[in-house]
């Protein structure tokens, strides 16, 4: 395995996350259903972004990224045990 | 344009010239100046000398997309203070294209029901005992078969009849629905009080009220449309999935009131989520979206249909959380079944859901039991005590059974997102003159749905701000007939607003400016609150509850802590 500089700080540590997809993003993951949690393991040093990226979901397509109920920028980076909700444009009252 | 002015004590109505200080108010801005004007604020609401006003938007009944809202103002039973719910439906256009400006009905009928027959040039007081007690859906056909098909009816039900404190005004959508109401204060119960079920009303036009300068009106209108399909929220979000698209993104942000304000997630908020009802409506020959009147571009309503049949139009974001997440009930044909019945029986949806949260705290009926809910609701029809305890709101089932876990401000119920993870709408509830209200300035935008910036919605810094502009902005709004939604698209886009004033000005042939805009929201918030303080307001009614003080919500675990700061909103 070729160590890169990530991992030299991160380790090899894995991350655990949940995401959820809403609003018509689901439809970009075979087999997805919104709000149903879909597990994932991410290499540590992941952001929003690349979630969002290694889903096949075309960002421009996400306009807010909610990770544990707050929002996040797309350069964040995820953090083990993460609660990833992605959604479209919404709005309403 | 005129004023009918309907006298329940003499009977009689007639048409008045509209005096100059109104010429250039309409929709909130004047009922709540005739309100101001008109109505003692020390009557008893339900007394003779309350009034109820009812007037369309200054844009209403025009080309102008999404104007067709109507307000209806008088002094609230619920709150003891001034009231103005609005409404879409069909009415305000009838109204505005018949040359009528307000109803103003004071007075009140020693005994009996009556129903006005309004047309451009008749206002007709008519005996109508047999309609008494009637649900509002079969009222608006009886009313529909008698006179014509393409009438507008505004009514109310029988907790309207029974003057009880949550009973709203309805009136109907273009399919006959008496659905589409004007629902918070209790404004029902006024009219109910008057002895008026229903006013009738007769216009064949839609879109021809009067227009000075008709090429500028039309470039203005047309560009008004564009600015609102080319956002996000407007012209993409709302048209897909309706209001209630709301329900996963306010749930996963952690400020989704859950169990009478206990929690601030509900696990199975998708079950009751706009996408869900999107799948079963479809599936079941309803409509995911829908106008709720002639005109709107943004189409967020829906047609519900029951598996008996049974349509209930719409199912909006604030009743499927106050049926919802609010009692832990995760179906949404119990959801629909109990927003009909409201339709129907003529009360509103989000104080019932609250005071259904409340007799839930007090073990009544159980947390999550939907047939029992629809059960003691449907008692509002008998009138019986419990009956009549839900209709009265959610501060009187307080108070009977002796909760202090009572989610309301000024006596009304709070309504989907909860103050300490949406500081923002907190200090909107705590402060608007219209008691515990979502609309009056929807700090969800920024808070939650980064419409018109951001600000942190579990912080203090910049919520009293946000609140201060959004109300003010809000009050404007709601005087043009424009729905209120269009406001994600004037937070957003610089051209918003200067094209509104743009229509403005091509309708009336004013010179009216961006500025002056500003100034007739913070007008319209002046005469409420000074109404307010001669009704007995003051600063320890611009509070939240204190439990928001006092406990953390999860997920968030925060608490709401503005107190003194709250006095400054109203500092424009």
């Amino acid at each position: 395995m070729v160590y890169n500089y990530h991992m030299l700080l991160n380790g090899v540590r894995r991350l655990h996350v949940e995401v959820r997809l809403y609003s018509g993003l689901e439809k970009f993951v075979q087999h997805a259903q919104y709000g149903k949690p879909i597990q994932l393991e991410l290499s540590a040093g992941t952001t929003a972004e690349k979630l969002i990226e290694q889903l096949g979901i075309p960002k421009e397509h996400v306009f807010s990224i909610l990770v544990n109920g707050n929002h996040r920028k797309g350069e964040d980076l995820l953090e083990d045990g993460d609660r990833i909700a992605l959604f479209p444009p919404v709005g309403g009252g | 344009m005129k004023i009918v002015r309907l006298n329940m004590t003499t009977k009689q109505a007639s048409f008045e010239e509209v005096p100059e200080k109104y010429l250039a108010l309409g929709g909130r801005a004047l009922t709540s100046q005739i309100v101001a004007d008109e109505v003692p604020a020390e009557c008893h609401p339900l007394g003779p000398n309350n009034k109820l006003v009812i007037a369309p938007g200054l844009l209403s009944g025009t080309s102008a997309p999404s104007s067709g809202r109507l307000s209806v103002g008088g002094k609230s039973p619920l709150t003891g203070g001034i009231k103005e719910a609005n409404a879409g439906g069909v009415c305000s256009q009838k109204l505005a294209n018949i040359g009528i400006k307000a109803i103003v009905v004071e007075g009140k009928a020693d005994a009996g029901t009556y129903i006005m027959h309004l047309t451009a040039d008749k206002a007709e007081l008519i005996a109508a005992d047999e309609l008494a007690g009637k649900g509002t859906y079969e009222l608006t056909k009886i009313l529909k078969e008698r006179f014509n098909p393409k009438v507008g009816v505004i009514c109310i039900g029988p907790a309207g009849e029974m003057q009880m404190l949550s009973a709203g005004v309805t009136n109907n959508d273009l399919e006959g629905n008496s659905s589409r109401y004007a629902g918070r204060g209790g404004l029902g119960a006024v009219m109910g009080s008057k002895g008026l079920k229903a006013i009738v009303i007769e216009a064949d036009k839609t879109f021809d009220a009067p227009v000075q300068d008709k090429e500028r009106f039309r470039a203005a209108a047309k560009k008004f449309a564009d600015i609102l399909l080319k956002h996000p929220v407007c012209g993409e979000g709302l048209p897909t999935f309706g209001t209630n698209v709301l329900m996963n993104v306010i749930n996963e942000a952690g400020t989704l009131p859950t169990r009478n304000f206990r929690f601030g997630r509900f696990d199975k908020a998708a079950d009751v989520s706009g996408e869900k009802l999107a799948e079963v409506a479809v599936a079941r020959g309803g409509k995911q979206t829908h106008s709720c009147h002639p005109g709107c571009v943004m189409r967020c309503s829906n047609v519900y249909p029951l598996p008996d049949g049974i349509e209930c139009s719409p199912v909006e974001y604030e009743t499927a959380w106050a049926f919802g997440p609010n009692l832990e009930i995760n179906d949404l044909d119990v959801v629909a079944r109990l927003n009909y019945i409201c339709n129907d029986v003529g009360l509103d949806t989000i104080e019932v859901g609250c005071t259904l949260g409340v007799l839930m705290e007090a073990g009544v009926i159980p947390f999550g039991d939907g047939q029992a809910a629809i059960k003691l609701l449907e008692e509002v029809y008998q009138g019986t005590p419990l009956g009549r305890v839900l209709g009265a709101g959610t501060a009187v089932a307080g108070k009977v059974y002796g909760v202090t876990r009572v989610p309301t401000v000024k006596d009304q119920g709070i309504p989907a997102y909860d103050p300490r993870s949406c500081r923002g709408n907190g200090v909107t509830y705590a402060t608007t003159p219209q008691g515990a209200d979502h609309t009056a300035g929807y700090a969800v935008t920024a808070n939650i749905l980064k419409v018109g910036g951001f600000v942190e919605p579990t912080k203090d810094d910049g919520q009293v701000e946000l609140s201060r502009n959004l109300q003010v902005a809000t009050a404007a709004v709601d005087s043009t007939g424009l729905c209120l939604f269009v406001a994600f698209a004037l937070l957003d886009n610089p051209e918003g607003l200067p094209t509104v004033v743009e229509m403005l000005n091509a309708q009336y042939g004013t010179e009216l400016t961006v500025n002056d805009v500003t100034a007739l929201g913070q007008q319209v918030l002046t005469v409420e609150r000074e109404f307010n303080i001669k009704a007995g307001f003051g600063k320890a009614h611009d509070r939240l509850p204190e439990f928001f003080y006092e406990e953390e919500l999860a997920p968030h675990n925060t608490k709401f802590d503005l107190r003194e700061e709250l006095d400054e909103v109203f500092k424009f």
